[in-house]
């Protein structure tokens, strides 16, 4: 535990008694009156201040002088009251208080408290998140992504929109990195899952719960106890399994399959979906409840097509510490016509393939062979006019009927996606939400395997 | 009494009853000693928190 400089102004002994024993381990200076914590504060520097406001029975709320004075010298101001009139509360944030709490939950107030000055500390003071763990130079981004950090170390769910490829899971990570929590990140995609592994893989199960289950397995959620569970495609949970998780979500506890015993789980629900989940509600594919319950602090991630500026600090990145890459004015010129649809997931993709090719100096030759994944003119799709594709389509149509043109549409989707994910095939079908059958009807037309995963 | 007068009363009530909430929920924890010291702490707060609903009562 990082050892913190503590000030605490409160005149009533047995709260004095209180506040010491939820501060221990911490350097503490006790002041029972407005003087003596004016003196403190021209001493000493304190990282936080624990400020009473009515010093004595007769006081006149003379514990706000003390408040100015700490915020002027920079101290985390906290308002620890039995006070709750409205005036009271707005006139000490008015004076630089930070946070404001009633008297009588010490125990998990404080400890709450000083958890979420210390990760703040650490994200305002460490190294810049959008250098190396998320990147991004768009400011509207770097704004949204910087007030969901400030949600870190609080136990409110986070739910994270946007496409796929934008950096769901990795800012699922961060927020768990900075939200100190002792237990482990652990992330699921569900709709990489039929209904009856999805809820063995979250619930665990028993020796012999099912055929198959030779041994007994923790499942996600207890893995995630006292850490944070990252649900990505949360939207496409059957609605029985949505039942389950909301309790399991509500009362932390939970059956394994085939157990009588519950079991227990302190875990954080941070979220994720590529749909908007008012539409998914609106339309029954999300319970009502299941959103309520897991909404909590929401943010979208923008597709790197609306964030242009953000490709090359992005290629960076993936090319730090190993082989520098330079491009001529034509490749750049095509990678920031390219419209990049797998956002940042696709441009590691290029920049692995570019990196293990011959040359360091990409052309436009190498950029655009690389931009066509697998025989599927990724390059000329994003800048093609709409016209040209769709008579193609249309033609085939006539010829071979709708159904044929509808295939190849799909074909040349899963194909594009796939070569995108790096032949990863629970990847696409999570993308797609598609089934096997269908992901494998495509890969034996084009009699390509992909990669078992 | 004024309302000023007994809003503050409240506040000091209030203040008491949860320092005893909370010194009771710590109390458990407490070496030997320091239950001493706590019981005295909160045998002052319960005679506070009696004195402040005498001043209530009498309106004074």
């Amino acid at each position: 535990m990082e050892k913190l400089n503590i000030l605490v102004l409160e005149d009533d002994k047995l709260a004095q008694k209180i506040m010491a024993a939820q501060l221990t381990g911490h350097k503490l200076d006790m002041a029972g009156d407005l003087k003596s914590a004016l003196g403190y504060l021209g001493r000493d520097k304190y990282d936080i201040g624990f400020f009473d406001l009515m010093l004595g029975p007769d006081d006149d709320y003379s514990g706000l002088k003390a408040i100015k004075a700490a915020a002027e010298k920079g101290v985390y101001a906290v308002v620890v009251s039995s006070s709750d009139s409205e005036d009271i509360i707005d006139k000490a944030y008015e004076l630089g208080a930070r946070d404001f709490y009633a008297k009588g939950n010490e125990e998990s107030n404080i400890a709450d408290i000083i958890r979420k000055f210390v990760q703040n500390r650490k994200l305002d003071a460490g190294t810049d998140v959008f250098e190396s763990a998320f990147v991004t130079e768009d400011p509207e981004l770097r704004a949204a992504v910087t007030e969901a950090l400030h949600y870190a170390p609080t136990d409110l769910p986070v739910m994270i929109l946007g496409p796929s490829g934008t950096g769901k899971t990795s800012l699922a990570r961060i927020i768990h990195d900075r939200s100190g929590r002792p237990g482990a990140f652990v992330a699921i995609n569900c709709s990489a899952y039929t209904e009856d592994l999805l809820e063995a893989e979250l619930f665990g199960y028993k020796k012999g719960a099912f055929t198959g289950a030779g041994e007994a397995r923790r499942g996600r959620l207890l893995e995630a106890h006292k850490g944070t569970l990252f649900l990505d495609e949360i939207g496409t949970m059957s609605p029985n399994m949505q039942m389950k998780l909301l309790k399991a979500i509500e009362e932390k506890t939970f059956h394994p399959l085939g157990s009588e015993r519950p079991e227990t789980s302190d875990f954080r629900v941070i979220s994720a979906t590529l749909e908007d989940p008012k539409d998914l509600v609106a339309r029954g594919r999300m319970r009502f409840d299941l959103f309520q319950r897991v909404q909590g602090y929401t943010l979208k991630l923008k597709p790197l097509g609306e964030r242009p500026g953000d490709l090359f600090p992005l290629i960076r990145h993936f090319t730090r510490g190993g082989r520098r890459l330079s491009f001529t004015a034509e490749a750049r010129a095509m990678l920031e016509e390219y419209k990049w649809p797998g956002n940042a997931r696709e441009v590691k993709k290029f920049v692995d393939l570019v990196c293990c090719g011959p040359e360091g100096r990409i052309d436009g030759v190498i950029a655009g062979r690389h931009l066509k994944p697998r025989g599927f003119s990724a390059a000329a799709a994003a800048t093609r006019p709409a016209g040209g594709e769709s008579d193609e389509l249309y033609a085939l149509a006539l010829k071979d009927g709708l159904q044929a043109a509808l295939d190849k549409v799909a074909e040349e989707i899963v194909l594009r996606n796939l070569a995108e994910n790096g032949g990863k095939r629970t990847r696409t079908m999570a993308d797609l939400q598609i089934s096997t059958r269908l992901l494998y009807s495509v890969l034996k037309k084009n009699d390509d395997g992909g990669d078992d995963d | 009494m004024t309302e000023e007068i007994s809003s503050k009363l409240l506040h000091d009530l209030r203040s008491k009853c949860s320092s005893l909430k909370s010194a009771a929920e710590l109390y458990k924890d407490c070496s030997p000693a320091e239950k001493k010291e706590m019981l005295a702490l909160m045998k002052q707060a319960a005679a506070g928190i009696a004195a402040a609903l005498e001043k209530l009562e009498s309106g004074a």
